[in-house]
């Protein structure tokens, strides 16, 4: 497996390292095909997001490396010594392994987040686009995707919503099933609380009602999410309206008391509310809670929530590992059952040939016999050829971990054997 | 031999349902389902074959109508699961048919063949849609338990062990609710009808044994049950209760068919 990979990531480098080597989407093609244009290089694809830049080639030469760094120094204006504090650089398996788990999320700074799927994909199909993708990368792409595909469906990793505003939209799902239909009432333009709304209006509610002590502010964000503008000393009107309430603004008291709850879910019929108060100070009072049909959850409950299911995803996490790990083994082997397939099939012929010239010697030698007696020769040659491939083909499929050191057996064995260079 | 067979594959199926409880990931679940699935196949045929024997729907003894039940149960639960993925049902509805066919083939009672005397329409849609009833509130129970135990979960914000295998609120609500209110609706029906036949038969309404005292009861505490979903005060502790009460009401109503 003649794989190298160059980067670095959120954990060996700092945002300022980070963004100088980042490449933009528009910049992917030419940045891949440069990379490809290196010398040694036979196939070439690279990964760029916020929290990583990784460089990946298959060679016949380790040398390329040097090509490599230089080359992301380069585009990074930065001296090769400096960067190369920051970089990590993976050989054959590690590159496999690394990239399963990448596409899977267990690298990522959200653990088991899923764009990276997503991103990965991204820097595959841009190299395949080019052509900079040889048949070992896409191989490994091919087997990439599968894998990361496997660990979401097989462990449920990317389950459990591990921030705040997506904790938020698992539980309004938990309380409405589909959001689809539902009209939230955003009070105030924090920042969390507007992210919550970004989420769930991304989740296509109906409709999302702005309420803002700055009316133009309020327009505003009703823009953003083709929602509502409304007046914030009318808020309570549209209480009834909504299913789910995010309070997020400066007020230093409560502005969502029990009464008005109460009366909303009786204009409602009792269909339930959540209210979501991401307020510091806190915006609707905790008394609310106790009032059937209604759910509050404050920032803190929020965080909590975020906290376990990140806990669950560290448990979920292992098991991923366990198929990571498993996943290399087996690609290593298709690998490598794959580059012996020459050197098995000239062998064989070789000593078929071998076998047929003696044997044909042998009989003319013999004389006439019975044709029980010419069979039961060929098999006892047939056998012995056989007896005689076994352990070397063997070797061949799985005798060696390392690339280099596969080679050298090939070359031995092909020595030994007389098999052409 | 096939009801053994039906009776096997649903405790296996429970068995693996269960486990999901203490091990993570969805393999027992759909492992569960399958026996469950399978159970049913063979419960089926064991209903088919009553039908054949005695030509008419097995409603006619306590075996015949814990079968049939199950059965109708199992049925419902499926195209539950078909529509919104509940896993968490398994967990009451599983044991709930495992019950039920272990009665039936505990109480071990022969085929019935119908008395010429209870030969009559009102009497056969007396039977069918007192079971058929039974079934829909059975089933409306489990996930009206199931809407107790999200409410909870959500309320107190602690998730527990069930939290990832239940659906929404207001999927586990909306299911009962109507499991109920059909449920109950063709239990009134049949309720009335089975009145009425008596009044036929035997000149006078009904009388107290077991069986019309339970069916009675349930009928009334499933009416609570309905009027706490209307006035959505099935949140309270008290409903709980009352669901048990009325699960042991018609566990009494069907034990007293024997009667």
């Amino acid at each position: 497996m003649p794989l190298i990979l160059v980067g670095l990531n959120h954990r060996t480098a700092p945002v300022e390292v980070r963004e100088r080597l980042s490449i933009p989407e528009a910049k992917l093609a030419d940045t891949t095909y440069a990379l490809r244009t290196l010398e040694g290089v036979d196939g070439a694809a690279v990964l760029s997001t916020c929290n990583r830049v990784e460089a990946i080639v298959s060679t016949r030469e380790e040398d390329v490396i040097e090509s490599v760094v230089d080359w992301l120094a380069v585009r990074g204006g930065a001296s090769r010594a400096e960067l190369e504090k920051h970089l990590y650089i993976l050989r054959h398996g590690d590159v496999v392994k690394h990239l399963f788990r990448v596409a899977s999320g267990l690298d990522s700074m959200i653990l088991g987040e899923p764009q990276i799927g997503g991103q990965v994909k991204k820097a595959f199909l841009t190299a395949q686009e080019l052509g900079t993708l040889d048949s070992l990368l896409g191989q490994l792409y091919e087997n990439t995707m599968r894998v990361a595909k496997k660990i979401r469906t097989d462990t449920g990793i990317g389950e459990h919503a591990v921030s705040v505003p997506y904790a938020a939209v698992e539980l309004a799902k938990k309380i409405f099933g589909d959001l689809r239909g539902l009209q939230v009432l955003l009070l105030g333009a924090g920042d969390m609380g507007e992210l919550t709304a970004e989420h769930l209006h991304q989740q296509e509610v109906k409709q999302v009602f702005v309420a803002n002590r700055s009316f133009e502010r309020a327009a505003e964000l009703a823009q953003r999410f083709e929602g509502e503008a409304v007046q914030f000393d009318r808020f309570e009107e549209h209480l009834a309206k909504s299913d789910i309430v995010i309070a997020s603004t400066a007020a230093p008291h409560y502005i969502i008391e029990p009464i008005q709850v109460t009366r909303a879910l009786d204009a409602r019929r009792n269909r339930s509310l959540f209210l979501i108060d991401l307020a510091v100070p806190r915006n609707i009072s905790p008394a609310v809670a106790r009032i059937d049909g209604a759910y509050l959850y404050n920032v803190d409950d929020l965080q909590q929530v975020a906290d376990a299911n990140l806990g669950l995803r560290q448990q979920k996490a292992q098991a991923a590992e366990s198929i990571v790990l498993r996943e290399v083994e087996g690609f290593r082997k298709r690998l490598v059952a794959q580059d012996a397939v020459p050197t098995i099939l000239e062998l064989q012929q070789r000593l078929e040939n071998i076998r047929a010239a003696e044997l044909e010697k042998c009989l003319r030698k013999v004389g006439p016999m019975t044709a029980e007696q010419r069979q039961a020769i060929e098999m006892f040659s047939s056998q012995l050829v056989n007896k005689i491939l076994h352990y070397p083909i063997l070797q061949l499929r799985d005798g060696a971990e390392e690339p280099q050191e596969r080679e050298s057996l090939r070359k031995t064995i092909r020595k030994i054997f007389g098999l052409a260079k | 031999m096939t009801l053994y067979l039906a009776l096997g594959l649903y405790a296996l199926g429970t068995l693996a349902a269960l486990t999901t409880l203490f091990a993570r990931g969805k393999g027992p679940q759909y492992a569960g389902l399958g026996f469950m699935m399978a159970g049913f196949v063979a419960h089926t045929i064991w209903i088919g074959t009553i039908c054949a024997a005695t030509g008419h729907p097995p409603l006619t003894n306590l075996a015949e109508t814990t079968s049939f039940v199950a059965w109708v149960v199992f049925a419902v639960e499926l195209g539950l699961w078909l529509r919104y993925r509940v896993y968490a049902a398994s967990f009451f509805v599983y044991p709930l048919v495992l019950l039920l066919l272990t009665t039936s083939a505990v109480v071990g009672e022969n085929f019935a063949v119908l008395d010429p005397g209870l030969r009559s329409n009102v009497f056969t849609l007396h039977l069918l849609l007192s079971t058929l009833g039974v079934a829909g509130l059975l089933i409306g129970l489990a996930f009206g338990v199931l809407a107790l135990i999200q409410d909870r979960a959500l309320k107190n914000k602690r998730p527990g062990r069930l939290w990832e295998w239940i659906p929404s609120l207001d999927v586990c609500k909306n299911v009962s609710f109507r499991a109920l209110s059909i449920g109950f609706a063709i239990y009134t029906i049949g309720l009335i009808a089975g009145v009425l036949w008596s009044y036929r038969t035997n000149a006078g309404f009904m009388d107290l044994r077991v069986k019309q005292i339970g069916a009675v009861t349930a009928w009334i505490l499933f009416a609570v049950i309905l009027q706490s979903y209307i006035s959505n005060t099935y949140r309270r502790k008290r409903m709980l209760f009352v669901s048990a009460g009325a699960f042991v009401a018609i566990v009494v109503a069907m034990l007293g068919i024997r009667g």
